[in-house]
Order: C-alpha cells, then sequence, then structure tokens
C-alpha cells in the first residue's frame, strides 16, 4: 500500500521510508499473526489455509473456498497512526492484481490499498466506517478491509509478489 | 556587510543537521524524520498524533523549532530595509513589540513569511522558515546592498512553548511577570534553566492559535547548548502533567485549523499577500506611498478587487479529507479552486482544509472536492476553525 504514498503531509515532506525505518523498532516476530479470535480466522471453522504478505504491507489470509480477506499489516498501521478514515471497495467490484480497493488515512496523510489478487468483492468490512481506528487496534484481524473471490486461485501459490511470513519479515529489516 | 553566521550544529551521516535539542528527541523516542535540512521529530512514543495535538490544545506542548533562521538586522538603515522588502510599519511597532510580515518579490509574490521583532529604531530580530533558508538569504544580501545595514543569521535553540498552560508552566523559571507580557510583545529576561540563569529573548507568540510562547536561547558554545538541552528535559521530566514534546505532525494540523498558512502550500512566490486573505499584513500607512516591493501590484489589488478573482478561504468536508493539489468545482461542475493543506481535524471532528477559491463562492456554499478521482461533497468554511486564543490581557 506504501508503493505511491499520497500525499504526505508537506511539513513532513515525505518522510514515509524514514518513518517506516524508524518505527521497525517496534516490529516484532509475532506482530503479524493473525488474531484467532477475529472475524476473519472464524471465517470457516478450520481458520484460514494460508497467509500471504505483501512488500506494500498487505496481508491476506486465503480460505479453502478461494476467497481471501485483505488488511493492512500492524507494521503499516504503526506507520500510518491514527487511522481516521478508511474508504472501501463496493461489493461487486471486479479487480485486478494492483488495483486501488480502498484507502487508509490518518491525519498526516492518505495511504491508497492496492488488491494483491485478481477476483470479484463478496464482503467489505463496513464497521470501518464507524471504528476506523480498529485498522490500529487489530490490523491483522478485525480490521479486515475486504474479501475477494479469488479468479485464479492457483495464481496465489506461483506468485513471487505474494511472501510468506518470514519472507516478509526478512524484507522489514532489509529496508 | 553580510556575514553568515558559522554552524554550529553537527552533521548527522545522512548529512542532516541536528539541533541543540536533538539528543533530547532521541531520549524521549521522537521519531526522527529529515525536514528542511534537519533531523527532526515527527511524533513520539507513546503519543499518536492526535493525542499530541489535543495536548497542546489543553495542557502545554514543546515544539523545537530551532531550524527555523533567526536574523539580525541592525544600523541607520535597519528600517529602511525592512520596509522596502516587507509592507510592514516599523513605526507604529513598539519597541518589543512584533509582527508577522512578509518577504516580497518585484512582482508582490511572497518569498517567505517572517516574523519581525523591534527591538529599537536601528535594531531588529527577524525568523524565517528553515525550508527558505537559501533563498532568502540571497535575497536579503541582494537587496541590502543599497543600504547601510548589518545584517547576520544565527542558530541557537528556538523552542516554542504553546498551550493554556504554557504561561503558568514558564513562570516557575522567571521571575519575570509574564501576566504583563501580552500577545505580539517580547522581552530579554533571565529564564532558570539546568543549572545556571540564562538571558533569553522570550515573545509572546505561536503558530498553533493558542496562547503561548517562542524562546530564542543562546546556544553558541557547548555550555549554552547544555543548558538549553537541560532546560527542555527539566520541563518535561518535572512537569509531566502539564508539558510534552510535539513534533511536526501535530504543528502541521494545529496551524490548519488554526487558518495559519504554511510557506509552499498557501504562500508561494506567485501568489500576493491579498490573493492569500492577508491583506490586514499591508497597514493603512503603507497603503498611500508603497515603496515596498511589488507595491505596485499589491496596491493596485486593493483599490480594485475585481482583479483578484480567488482567495485563500477554509473548507470542510467529511469522509476522505481533502489534500493538497484536490481540485474544487462548483454545485454546476466548473472548476472553480484548489486545496493547499487539509487534514482531519482532531479538535472538530469532520476534515478541515485551505483552500484557493473563487471569491463568487460565499462561505457555506456547497462546493465537490476531486479526491482520488471522485467527486466528495465539501463546503466553504470561514477561517480560522479552531477561534485563537491569544493572550491579550
Amino acid at each position: 500500500m506504501f508503493r505511491t504514498l499520497l500525499r504526505t503531509s508537506p511539513l513532513v515532506a515525505r518522510p514515509s521510508a524514514r518513518l517506516f525505518s524508524t518505527s521497525r523498532a517496534v516490529f516484532n516476530s509475532t506482530s503479524h499473526k493473525l488474531n484467532k479470535d477475529s472475524h476473519v480466522y472464524k471465517y470457516l471453522q478450520e481458520g484460514p489455509s494460508t497467509i500471504k504478505y505483501t512488500a506494500e504491507h498487505e496481508w491476506l489470509a486465503i480460505f479453502k473456498d478461494d476467497s481471501a480477506f485483505v488488511g493492512i499489516t500492524t507494521y503499516a498501521s504503526e506507520a500510518l497512526g491514527d487511522v481516521t478514515f478508511v474508504e472501501l471497495p463496493e461489493v461487486g467490484d471486479k479487480v485486478e492484481v494492483g488495483d486501488t480497493i480502498g484507502s487508509v488515512e490518518s491525519v498526516k496523510s492518505a495511504s491508497e490499498i492496492y488488491s494483491p489478487v485478481a477476483g470479484e468483492v463478496v464482503a467489505i468490512n463496513d464497521v470501518l466506517e464507524s471504528e476506523p481506528q480498529l485498522i490500529n487496534t487489530d490490523p491483522i484481524g478485525n480490521g479486515w478491509i475486504a474479501q475477494i473471490k479469488l479468479s485464479d486461485p492457483a495464481a496465489i501459490e506461483s506468485s513471487e509478489e505474494l511472501l510468506s511470513a518470514e519472507e516478509y519479515e526478512n524484507s522489514l529489516s532489509e529496508n | 556587510m553580510f556575514k553568515r553566521a558559522q554552524n554550529k550544529f553537527y552533521s548527522t551521516s545522512a548529512n542532516l543537521l541536528k539541533t541543540p535539542l536533538h539528543e533530547a528527541h532521541v531520549e524521549f523516542g521522537g521519531k526522527m524524520v529529515p525536514y528542511a535540512g534537519f533531523e527532526m521529530p515527527v511524533l513520539y512514543k507513546d503519543q499518536s498524533h492526535i493525542e499530541s495535538h489535543n495536548w497542546v490544545r489543553s495542557k502545554a506542548g514543546l515544539f523545537d523549532v530551532s531550524h527555523m533562521l533567526q536574523h539580525t538586522i541592525q544600523g541607520p538603515q535597519a528600517r529602511a530595509l525592512l520596509e522596502k522588502i516587507t509592507p510592514i510599519d516599523l513605526g507604529s511597532l513598539g519597541v518589543n513589540q512584533l509582527s508577522l510580515s512578509v518577504l516580497l518579490n518585484n512582482e508582490g509574490g511572497v518569498i517567505d513569511d517572517c516574523i519581525i521583532t523591534k527591538h529599537g529604531d536601528n535594531d531588529y530580530y527577524m525568523v524565517t522558515n528553515a525550508g527558505c533558508r537559501e533563498k532568502d538569504v540571497k535575497f536579503i544580501k541582494d537587496e541590502l546592498t543599497a543600504f547601510d545595514v548589518n545584517h547576520s543569521t544565527f542558530e541557537g535553540t528556538l523552542l516554542a512553548v504553546q498551550g493554556p498552560q504554557a504561561a503558568e508552566l514558564l513562570q516557575k523559571f522567571t521571575t519575570e511577570d509574564l501576566s504583563k507580557v501580552y500577545f505580539g510583545e517580547s522581552r530579554y529576561l533571565d529564564l532558570k534553566t539546568g543549572g545556571a540563569t540564562t538571558r533569553i529573548h522570550l515573545a509572546r507568540s505561536g503558530y498553533t492559535g493558542e496562547d503561548g510562547f517562542e524562546l530564542s536561547i543562546p546556544s553558541g558554545t557547548p555550555a549554552e547548548q547544555a543548558e538549553a538541552l537541560s532546560f527542555f528535559k527539566v520541563l518535561i521530566n518535572e512537569y509531566p502533567d502539564i508539558a510534552k514534546p510535539i513534533g511536526l505532525a501535530a504543528r502541521d494540523s494545529l496551524r490548519l485549523e488554526a487558518g495559519m498558512c504554511l510557506y509552499g502550500h498557501e504562500l508561494t512566490e506567485e501568489i500576493t499577500p491579498i490573493q492569500a486573505s492577508l491583506a490586514w499584513l499591508i497597514p493603512k500607512s503603507r497603503r498611500a506611498d508603497g515603496g515596498f516591493n511589488g507595491s505596485s501590484k499589491i496596491l493596485g489589488q486593493l483599490a480594485d478587487k475585481s482583479s483578484v478573482t480567488h482567495r485563500r478561504i477554509g473548507v470542510k468536508s467529511k469522509g476522505p479529507s481533502p489534500r493538497d493539489g484536490n481540485k474544487i468545482f462548483n454545485a454546476e461542475g466548473k472548476e472553480i479552486g484548489y486545496i493547499t493543506s487539509g487534514s482531519p481535524s482532531p479538535t472538530l471532528g469532520g476534515n478541515v482544509a485551505q483552500a484557493y477559491i473563487d471569491k463568487s463562492a460565499k462561505i457555506g456554499s456547497g462546493i465537490k472536492i476531486e479526491i482520488r478521482g471522485k467527486l466528495r461533497d465539501g463546503e466553504v468554511a470561514k477561517l480560522p476553525f479552531v477561534p485563537s486564543k491569544f493572550y491579550k490581557g
């Protein structure tokens, strides 16, 4: 989502990379695990089949019914600060990899969320309209943004863009 | 006649300068970012942006603004120089009084905004923006060749203390009666810093809309720097219920709510103070004879209001926040302006923004703002969004 961080506040003259690198200190290896008490985890009784991450700090929880929940990682949520507004896609939207599916705003900036997968939006987390702070309190869980029915489930395993937890963690420490 | 002060600040590995308070920012958990050539705190740990913002509106926030450039302008023609490069009337300004003004180019555009303090008929102190440092210095250097003036710049600790409890906090460190220092006034006074007493310059002013002060604390020697650093830490460590350090993030949202301009956004070299809704910066006494840079254009705009089509004004909205550069349309779909700064308002809820909009759009009228390709509803609103609480006695 931070590939093209939109309009970071002028005063903070595009410090995004720096801001994130300093907040890396608070990152730890357990902070990007899916919250097992969340709606996302409980969507199917057996939980998700796979969790993936992107270099743009999105997470993807993939279920056996070939749908995936999408949200932003703890790292991204901490870098943004207090989330004040979340713009959601609409149910029925058809998306390709890299399409904008919404945005997350804090007081100082707005960041686009890009779909890491192709498919159709089948559910949105409209609780975020009244409680955008869920992105801060439970980013990888009840702060999910959209559920997408995958048009090409086989692409998940072959994708080089989708990272395992370990690969994602390594990408953070490389930055 | 021009000398540039030796830069006493250390440089980091990335060639970023550090202010004398840098060590304390790191100690207090500041997230440091590059800003105008300095490494400055944007936020501090355990304080979200909104918490920092609200703290300043209810307590006292400490802002390190040492990256701003301080100038001394002295000599028999100091007033003449300043009254050429800005539209200020220094005759009506008393000793130890200060005023906002603007450095103007020959087309009446704003090179920078500045605060000018009068210390005597031939003795002035000015503070300008960090981001405009190079061009301001060149501009002043070019202008002063025609004047008998000594101009020098210096860097020191510049600390803004802002909020309803700012006076109560600072009073603990000086015997000077701060209730006698009103908004727009300054004093040299003794401040109990760390182990010693330091002679500092205190101005009752600020950039948040709250009551508050800006302290210029000498930091030319390591001993002076240590005193300034110690004072900053004492404020935070000994008065944790009143004082917190506040970063750049909240500084921007506070000034936006207070309707104040940020250079490079509301103010540019292409915009005159009249277009920027800052006609009050040209006092009556300067409107007859002009004589300042760009005065023919600026006085022309004052005489013929129809020559100015757009003005700086507020915008309110819900939903995604307007941001710099967003286009503004009227109800009929005609493009009528653009946003220069915008963010959610921690004080008021909803979003607030500053914009340049066609003057025909009156306060209260509905507008559309294009944000991420979609038109969103907004409303023209008056500035400031949050009323200023300056101490006027």
